[in-house]
């Protein structure tokens, strides 16, 4: 076991992590809201202001 | 969290928030890579002068693909790129091939990335003294991580790209000052180039990795739907992008064939990287380390974007199970588009060879600028100048869709030279995809709705 | 003059999850099929050297100069002088095709381009009748 393999394991450690928060934020997301509304983008909607915002903004403003 | 349910004609849309230093790193983070590694393989193809004419041939080549796509796609301008520029100009089966072009060129280029990444890693470790290193954990994680930031959010995403895709670009520039191009000192044209090799077959041999100066800077347009005013942004980004891609280009040519010998050359790894070892200078040798390794992540990470923006769009229209069309309500992302590609990126950089998955990547993007040379002739001729308001409108029609659609033939020949096998299986797979569209996933999707641009009727319906 | 939209069927989850996966079975299959039947890659060839040392090899003393800087040596590979620029030196492609290969390939991409075009004329008919007549 040297320096190396550490950083190794971390780097799998650390991949496992990210997927899994993928995967879980995925299936709550999908728990919490309706298939209707996620699914409710539409092509060719260049002003912005037809689309209500959700809650949430993500942190951009 | 509580159960949100969908108000009458409530909707979640991709986020508009970015502007055309975006589109710039978007296209540029994905191709800079190219300058890094890769690019060289044209020298081994056809020697070091082949190279760079191979350099300038497919730099018009991609002039006349940014010309073509920054009017169409001011003109078209939803995620998905030329996925909806098909859709709306030549017909469904078209879209859809093109949508499979653009996923599968990205995904792929993307395995090469983190392929490159986990390489390059791994021999610094061995350099360190390490014994039993492996590359795999961080090809890894490097697809994860990167999903993780697209599945975040855009904006974050492509900040982190333009700013990484800056550093290696003026990493770039560094090393031709440092080299002293006016003077002897490291510059050695005289004693290094050694003529053609091959021949003249030996330059268009040399086309099939010339492409990779520039390939997926046509990328841009797939974040149509997130730049706040698309038929200003997307010209000026593609466009800066070219030109940014063509002046890396020439001079990352000019550094690298007056420093090292041409077959040495033609088979390295990391070409600029081992120009900076022969000026013996370390701080150099450091900056264009970490030039390679920001130019792979910010591709790798465009790729993502690119792949998943067009994946969704597809999705979305139900040309892909519908499933894809959904976004994030809180990142405003294609989540679930992002989060299918990463096993398929996986299991291209984890078990196939990297020079099959960049052929895979070119011989995709070969068959959509073979599609836009033709796409851009009809868009035309469907709406003629004047009918519909272009955000940009590219000189010289139809001569740069006749000089592309010449150039892409010449490329095909290049690509049957070496890997006419792979040319084939593609070509099998797309045939085999076509059928499976036509007749059984085409009866899901619905018709008039799928035209979503506001348009007047095309010329001759 | 009025027609009635086409009105697609909803899928039902199995029969997406069945559609994506057919659709990565195939891509697996075009990419690795290559592989395993051992067609990929292009043909190589090696020039044969006689003479192995730098000026043999054709490198004048600018060459030399970067090849020994990048930690390569003059000389035969062997297990001992591993680090022999010889094989880098006088590797080459091999350019030699069938003219039939390059007319099927030709063939398959033209016709395939043809095909998908024809087809896509004839699905976009029904796309602008049904967006333009039936306001």
């Amino acid at each position: 076991m040297n320096n190396f393999q550490l950083l190794e394991y971390g780097a799998w450690g650390l991949s496992a992590l990210l997927g899994l928060w993928m995967l879980i934020d995925l299936i709550r997301t999908d728990k919490t809201y309706s298939e209707e509304l996620l699914t409710s983008s539409k092509e060719g909607e260049i002003e912005d202001a037809l689309v209500i915002d959700p809650p949430h903004q993500g942190g951009h403003l | 969290m509580t159960q949100t349910t969908a108000v009458h004609g409530e909707r979640i849309s991709l986020l508009r928030v970015l502007g055309p230093g975006h589109v710039w790193a978007l296209g540029v983070g994905i191709v800079l890579v190219g300058e890094y590694m890769g690019w060289n393989f044209a020298v081994g193809k056809g020697g070091a002068i082949a190279a760079l004419i191979a350099c300038w041939v497919a730099g018009l080549l991609y002039t006349c693909v940014a010309m073509i796509d920054s009017e169409v796609t001011s003109t078209v301008a939803a995620a998905g790129g030329q996925y909806a520029q098909a859709k709306h100009i030549v017909g469904p089966l078209m879209a859809f091939n093109v949508g499979l072009f653009l996923v599968f060129a990205y995904t792929m280029l993307e395995a090469a990335n983190a392929i490159t990444l986990g390489y390059l890693v791994q021999t610094v470790g061995s350099m360190a003294g390490f014994a039993d290193t492996h590359d795999k954990p961080f090809i890894v994680l490097t697809i994860m991580f990167l999903a993780w930031l697209n599945y975040r959010g855009v904006y974050a995403t492509l900040t982190f790209n333009l700013v990484i895709t800056a550093i290696a670009f003026v990493a770039i520039w560094v090393l031709f000052f440092a080299v002293q191009p006016w003077s002897s000192v490291y510059m050695k044209h005289g004693d290094l180039l050694t003529g053609l090799p091959y021949g003249w077959l030996g330059v268009l041999a040399a086309l099939h990795f010339g492409m990779w100066y520039y390939l997926g800077i046509e990328g841009t347009t797939q974040a149509a739907e997130e730049v706040r005013s698309p038929a200003r942004a997307l010209p000026l980004g593609t466009m800066t992008g070219i030109i940014t891609l063509l002046i890396a280009a020439t001079m990352t040519w000019y550094i690298c064939a007056g420093i090292m010998p041409w077959e040495y050359l033609g088979q390295a790894v990391t070409p600029l990287f081992d120009a900076a070892r022969l000026t013996d200078s370390t701080l150099l040798m450091v900056l264009l380390f970490i030039g390679t390794i920001f130019s792979t992540l910010a591709s790798a990470n465009g790729c993502i974007n690119d792949a998943s923006r067009a994946w969704f769009s597809m999705g979305r229209d139900r040309y892909l199970p519908q499933v894809f069309g959904a976004v994030h309500p809180k990142y405003r992302t294609p989540y679930r588009a992002i989060v299918f590609l990463v096993p398929v990126a996986l299991v291209f950089a984890y078990f196939a060879p990297l020079d099959q998955v960049i052929t895979f990547s070119i011989l995709s993007g070969l068959l959509e600028y073979t599609f836009m040379a033709i796409n851009v002739i009809m868009f035309r001729q469907k709406w003629p100048l004047g009918v519909i308001k272009r955000g940009y409108v590219h000189p010289f029609h139809p001569l740069p869709a006749l000089v592309l659609l010449l150039l892409c033939s010449v490329t095909y020949f290049a690509v049957f030279l070496g890997y006419g096998t792979q040319l084939i299986a593609m070509m099998v797979f797309y045939i085999v995809a076509s059928l499976w569209f036509a007749f059984h996933r085409y009866k899901f999707v619905r018709r008039g709705a799928q035209f979503t641009m506001p348009w007047p009727k095309p010329v001759g319906y | 003059m009025a027609k009635t939209p086409y009105k697609p069927p909803t899928q039902s989850l199995l029969g997406q999850t069945f559609d994506t996966l057919f659709l990565l079975a195939l891509v697996m299959a075009a990419l690795f099929i290559p592989l395993y039947l051992g067609l990929a890659g292009g043909g190589k060839t090696t020039l044969e050297l006689k003479d192995t040392t730098w000026a043999g090899m054709g490198q004048n003393a600018t060459m030399q100069a970067q090849w020994e800087k990048l930690g390569f040596t003059a000389g035969p590979k062997t297990e001992e002088n591993a680090t022999s620029a010889a094989e880098l030196i006088s590797s080459r492609f091999d350019y030699s095709f069938e003219p039939v290969e390059l007319a099927i390939t030709a063939l398959v991409v033209i016709g395939y381009f043809f095909i998908v075009f024809h087809w896509s004329k004839k699905e976009y008919r029904d796309v602008i009748d049904e967006r333009f007549n039936n306001k």
